[in-house]
């Protein structure tokens, strides 16, 4: 029965619409890191990899992006490894974020970040969304790039030249854009582990539950060094790292002004459909005092 | 064209289908299993929910190619033999459904939820069902649903849903 029916002419047009729908492009499954990368150079600048899908399909169907060839990676070993211990970690291209969070020395070791990963969407999009996949998108609003820039995290990529690591600070270039070339391909994150990081990350939506960033923050404080590291995202063509901040921790009111006033300096938000570029101005220094509570108050800097 | 086998409701099916087909597409247009509904499109509606491998996903963001090898699960696998499942009869007296459209995806969220919390707390179950969309019953009877279901399946270990080894 079910196999007749595949032929009516109700399947014909609906099989139409799916063309018309998610464009037109070949599928390519990939079984190596290396497979993927002459796959990508032959392509020469019309592939896209597929990991999780969940930004790439839709921009396919909104017509955002046309790639010739979707290079799936998620059956590559290693990009499937996750590695969670003291020295630091590294976290495979291909792992879907629920597997980060729901992972107990990941949540652990870093809980900003788990924060930011369970921020972003809906359990059905993080059973497929990846890391990776979050930083390549390079989304001015990606949850996770605030908490990898305060904690130092690395890219590391393989193209036909061989591999390189890209500090996380000079991965994105602009909107959408990241310094990744045509025939690269993201392996795995590398983030450090620093012990005596307090860390945290805060995300202003216009909902609570499934909504994209407002503004989103993310600070890292090393009590020992007095040093904090605060990143922004939704305020700029990428998200932004600032240099580190001496803390000064004398008056905590005067000092959260100081903050406020090198973050507003240091971004350019415009006005979008979430929100206008003065909603943006007024809540950065909020957001600011509040990261600075968090931190200063758990990291016994007063 | 690929041609693909996976498991549909523990039954092997084998499709060959272009590559820009979603598995949304593959199970209500080939399969005919129209339980599973398309929404948004864009995987903010949550109507298209089924189980991949045990986890819900959004079947109109996966595209039928990459099912190759998986096992699916969709709400037409709930009631077996005409017996609704603990899920369903739970949604039925809580009255959790209206127009029903959203409720197939839900349930899927349910069951994924109980699959892996058996005991799932207010807080859990909202979090679980967040990113399924409903228009006419506010989420209220939803949630005492999946909280009736999880009760009895709780109490009653000697159900047919226990002895099959999952929380039906």
């Amino acid at each position: 029965m079910r196999s007749l029916f595949c032929f009516s002419g109700f399947k014909f047009v609906r099989f139409q619409r799916g063309f018309i729908v998610l464009g037109d492009f070949e599928y390519k499954r990939i079984r190596s890191i290396d497979e993927g990368c002459h796959c990508l150079a032959e392509a020469a600048g019309k592939a896209a990899v597929l990991a999780g899908g969940t930004d790439l399909l839709v921009e396919i169907r909104n017509h955002l992006k046309s790639p010739k060839v979707l290079i799936d990676c998620k059956n590559v070993d290693a990009l499937k490894q996750v590695h969670v211990d003291r020295s630091g970690s590294a976290i495979g291209a291909s792992v879907p974020l629920n597997r980060l969070i729901e992972n107990r020395a990941f949540h652990t070791t870093y809980p900003a970040l788990a924060t930011a990963l369970l921020s972003i969407g809906t359990y059905q999009l993080r059973s497929r969304a990846t890391l990776a996949g979050n930083i390549c998108n390079a989304s001015p609003a990606a949850d996770s790039a605030p908490v990898l820039l305060v904690l130092d995290a690395s890219v590391e990529v393989v193209g036909i030249r061989g591999p390189r690591s890209i500090p996380i600070r000079d991965f994105f270039v602009g909107v959408k854009k990241t310094v990744l070339t045509p025939d690269e391909i993201v392996v795995s994150i590398q983030i450090p582990q620093r012990a005596d990081l307090h860390t945290t990350f805060l995300k202003q939506q216009r909902i609570r539950g499934h909504d994209l960033a407002v503004v989103n923050m993310a600070g890292a404080y090393s009590p020992g060094e007095r040093i904090l590291r605060l990143a922004i995202g939704s305020c700029a063509p990428t998200p932004v790292l600032l240099e580190p901040i001496k803390v000064d921790v004398g008056n905590v009111a005067s000092f959260a002004g100081h903050v406020a006033e090198i973050v507003l300096s240091s971004v350019s938000p415009i006005s979008d459909v979430r929100a206008s570029s003065g909603y943006r101005n007024a809540i950065l220094p909020v957001l600011v005092k509040r990261i600075l509570h968090n931190l200063l108050a758990e990291g016994g800097a007063s | 064209m690929h041609t693909i086998r996976f498991t549909v409701n523990g039954h092997v099916e084998q499709a060959t289908v272009p590559a820009t087909m979603t598995l949304l597409d593959l199970l209500r247009d080939r399969l005919a299993l129209t339980g599973t509904k398309e929404g948004c499109g864009i995987g903010e509606c949550g109507a298209c929910t089924v189980l991949l491998n045990g986890n819900p996903i959004t079947s109109c963001l996966m595209l039928a190619v990459e099912a190759d090898g998986s096992d699916i699960e969709t709400i037409e696998g709930e009631a077996i033999g005409g017996e609704l499942s603990v899920l369903q009869q739970a949604f039925i007296d809580e009255g959790a459904t209206q127009c029903g459209f959203c409720t197939p995806g839900m349930i899927m969220s349910a069951r994924g939820l109980l699959n892996r919390i058996p005991d799932p707390s207010h807080e859990e179950i909202i979090e679980a069902i967040a990113g399924n969309l409903c228009r006419c019953t506010g989420y209220e009877a939803i949630i005492s649903a999946i909280q009736l279901a999880a009760a009895r399946l709780s109490q009653d270990i000697g159900s047919r849903d226990a002895q099959e080894g999952r929380a039906r």
